[in-house]
């Protein structure tokens, strides 16, 4: 996935909407990012979310499949992949849990930093897991996110009624489209290959 | 609780009932109850269907009290899957009934002479046992629909499907729900089949002219229930997560972590995770007019289950729980959420243990018997064969290493003869020496995430070591056992495990009901007294130090995404039980 974008589709979409964009936020969405800085200065300087949130909510972190421990001892990469989520049942649960009083039961995955990391221009893909997906997913999608134009196809078209529903205004490339064009003529105009830098603007 | 029902199914001239004290038993509950009994009145070494088994059933401490999440029910034997000693429970509302009407335990013993199918009905002031050779390989629903007929709506009904009469080793036992679903199951290590064999079909727990069981210390324990409901509704997982997604909320969590095990544990990672997780999950239940918040007995606080209905908004079963969606799911490569629910439902129909069914489906698929994925083949399978006693169905029934024997397959993941549940152990190291060790075979929820850092069991453990995962499992194992004797739902243990004073509210409310004081110490004692005499009840049915070990696949197949093999030596393993 490029950290630019074909071109740029922003959604202005009433909140309850956020739904629609759960499979999406669990299977990841791409941020363009500063990379190579710790996980705690992307959550917070980089996505908005309060520290506070951090520390207390996203209670489980993997990156790159490891689980976290520590947030400012972690670092993304380019490509990188971090996954949220809040507290967990369970004795794995509990084991994922960062610093939890189980820790060791997992220590093969968990995450260990070995070398230094550049600072730059990347991207990174984010995963939202349970009550994370409405409290952060809202804003995150507000961010802008970049989708292929296949996975923005299927999401309109699986979508399709709910997104009609609550459509409040479509624009491309700056150039406003009808609502009523979401699932039809906005369809033709995206290519599979394409990717697409997606803001949803959330109206209440 | 003053008094234990013991009903012999074996007396000449047909079933004889006795009521004893309680005895040595009064103040105890759950597993510690049933371990016991088994431990001091079965023969290690008798055939687990025979009339020298027993089936032990008994309540919590708390049940029938007005205590939060006290509804838990366990049963006891010698397992037919296992051939060790078995602890199995389910909620439901049967537990509490049961308790209002004052039995510690009821012990079935025996074996009836004749082929005829019995029902129990049990009522404050008479036990009645019946013939009722009408209720024949009936299975669960239509089992409980006939019987409400007969006995109505205010009653609790335990009850097996044909799995149970057929004597299969995985078939559970149905409690039914609030609602009278028989949906709830004591599930694991063929505990079902125990019943079917003291030819018992159903017993009808009826409490009109009960009242709750009262403490001995009215203001400190209700004082004591509110602080610990309050610690229940205030914590993350308890409180908002099990709520609102159920326990499938660990799919996305798991298969993250790469420890989802696939295609009979093949890789740690199913491709189409995030179609059957409890967020999609809890989205299609809503969508549908179900439920994805519910509760499996009066009186549970969590409400961690749901109603799953079909495509056209009827009930089609509870919500599955995270174990029954992997092992139907991602075990069987199997990513519709549909094809899961209608499995979960033929499981409880018929009345077999959904981790261990699925589990022989998927080692099944691995054998050439049906493809992976194949979501018709796999409900054709449970239906068809499984529901119908087929000679397959039977082979089936009989577990996943019975499956795995009759088609061959090299991966069959079991311990002591139980399927492995939903965590691979060479992802999470800690959970492996669980299942290698639980005297019940493999189990997740023999090891619990218990309060052993409050309890100090054994001392304290570096959690960001890679050492000590015999001692964490050693410890678990110890907590979990002494909740599991107090009836509680486990769930409680993640508010009583970040939060000091709800599992001080937790010890108030034991206390104050039974005019005691209870010390972290005192659960410590029981957790260990428990476990010492099933082990030693396994030692002398013929268990070794040779079957406290994971399949060897474990240790030599890596697992992706990670590429792990189990690492803990044996000689760790033979240090579990070493405790002081």
């Amino acid at each position: 996935m490029p950290t630019t974008a074909d071109l740029s589709l922003q959604l202005t979409l009433k909140s309850r909407q956020i739904s629609e964009f759960f499979p999406l936020l669990q299977r990841g969405i791409w941020l363009p990012a500063t990379t190579g800085c710790s996980v705690i200065k992307l959550l917070s300087n980089q996505l908005g979310i309060a520290e506070d949130y951090v520390a207390d909510r996203i209670t489980t972190l993997f990156l790159d499949g490891k689980a976290i421990d520590d947030a400012a001892a972690s670092f993304v990469k380019d490509g990188s992949t971090l996954a949220l989520s809040s507290a967990m049942p369970g004795l794995v649960g509990s084991t994922m849990r960062r610093g939890g009083h189980l820790a060791a039961m997992r220590g093969e995955i968990t995450y260990h930093q070995t070398k230094v990391l550049t600072v730059g221009a990347g991207k990174v893909k984010i995963k939202l897991f349970n009550m994370l997906m409405k409290e952060v997913g809202p804003l995150l999608l507000e961010r802008g996110f970049i989708i292929s134009g296949a996975e923005l196809v299927t999401l309109l078209t699986e979508g399709e009624a709910s997104f009609q529903d609550g459509c409040v205004s479509v624009s491309v490339n700056d150039r406003p489209y009808s609502c009523d064009e979401l699932g039809g003529k906005l369809l033709t105009i995206l290519s599979p290959q394409q990717t697409i830098l997606l803001k949803i603007i959330w109206k209440d | 609780m003053d008094k234990i029902l013991r009903i012999n199914m074996g007396a000449s001239g047909g079933p004889s009932q006795a009521v004893e004290k309680a005895g040595e038993y009064t103040a105890l509950g759950g597993r510690a109850t049933t371990s016991m009994i088994v431990a001091k009145e079965v023969p290690p070494d008798c055939h687990p269907l025979g009339a020298e088994n027993k089936l032990v059933i008994a309540p919590g401490m708390l049940s029938g009290t007005a205590a939060a999440m006290s509804g838990r029910i366990s049963v006891g034997c010698k397992s037919p899957l296992t051939g060790g000693i078995k602890e199995s429970n389910a909620g439901g509302q049967a537990a509490q009934v049961m308790a209002r009407l004052g039995y510690a335990a009821i012990i079935l013993e025996g074996k009836p002479a004749t082929d005829d199918l019995y029902k129990i009905h049990i009522d404050k002031d008479k036990v009645t046992i019946s013939v009722d050779n009408s209720l024949k390989l009936m299975d669960n629903y239509p089992l409980v629909e006939k019987l409400r007929e007969e006995y109505g709506d205010k009653v609790a009904y335990m009850t097996i499907g044909s799995a149970g009469e057929r004597k299969m080793a995985a078939a559970s036992i149905a409690c039914s729900d609030p609602e009278l679903r028989p949906s709830r199951h004591c599930g694991r290590g063929g505990v079902g089949a125990v019943m079917g064999a003291k030819q018992v079909k159903a017993i009808i727990f009826d409490d009109n002219g009960c009242k709750n069981r009262q403490p001995k210390d009215p203001e400190k324990y209700k004082a004591a229930n509110r602080a610990y409901v309050e610690g229940i509704r205030k914590h993350a997982v308890s409180g908002e997560g099990l709520p609102a997604y159920g326990t499938n909320i660990l799919t996305n969590v798991l298969n993250e972590a790469g420890g989802y095990p696939t295609n009979n544990f093949k890789t740690g990672f199913f491709e189409g995770g995030t179609k059957i997780s409890g967020e999609a999950q809890a989205e299609l239940e809503i969508k549908r007019g179900g439920l994805a918040t519910h509760g499996c007995h009066r009186g549970c606080v969590i409400q961690c289950s749901g109603i799953y209905n079909d495509k056209d908004g009827k009930f089609l079963t509870k919500q599955p729980e995270y174990e029954t969606v992997w092992s139907h799911g991602g075990h069987c490569g199997i990513d519709d959420l549909d094809t899961i629910a209608m499995l979960d439902f033929l499981d409880d129909n018929i009345g077999v243990d959904t981790i261990e069914m699925g589990v022989a489906v998927g080692v099944a698929m691995d054998g050439g018997v049906i493809e992976f994925g194949d979501c018709e083949g796999a409900i054709r399978l449970v239906r068809d064969e499984v529901g119908k006693g087929t000679p397959l169905g039977r082979i089936l029934g009989g577990g996943a290493e019975l499956t795995g024997k009759a088609f061959a397959v090299e991966r069959v993941p079991v311990v002591k003869g139980q399927a492995l549940p939903a965590y691979d152990p060479r992802t999470v190291q800690g959970i492996g020496v669980t299942y290698a060790t639980s005297t019940m075979g493999a189990d997740h929820t023999a090891g619990y995430a218990v309060a052993t850092n409050i309890l100090k069991v054994g001392g304290d453990v570096d959690p960001l070591k890679p050492e000590g995962q015999v001692d964490l499992s050693r410890n678990l194992q110890i907590a979990t056992t002494a909740i599991d004797a107090t009836g509680m739902c486990l769930f409680i243990a993640f508010p009583i495990l970040d939060q000091p004073e709800t599992f001080d509210a937790l010890l108030d409310l034991l206390g104050s009901f039974y005019g005691i004081e209870m010390t972290g110490d005192d659960v410590v004692a029981l957790g260990k007294k428990v476990l010492t005499l099933e082990r030693e009840f396994n030692k002398k049915a013929g268990f070794g130090a040779e079957d406290d070990r994971l399949p060897r696949f474990f240790k030599t197949e890596p697992l992706a995404p990670h590429n792990l093999t189990f690492a803990v030596k044996d000689e760790e393993l033979d240090e579990l039980y070493n405790w002081s």
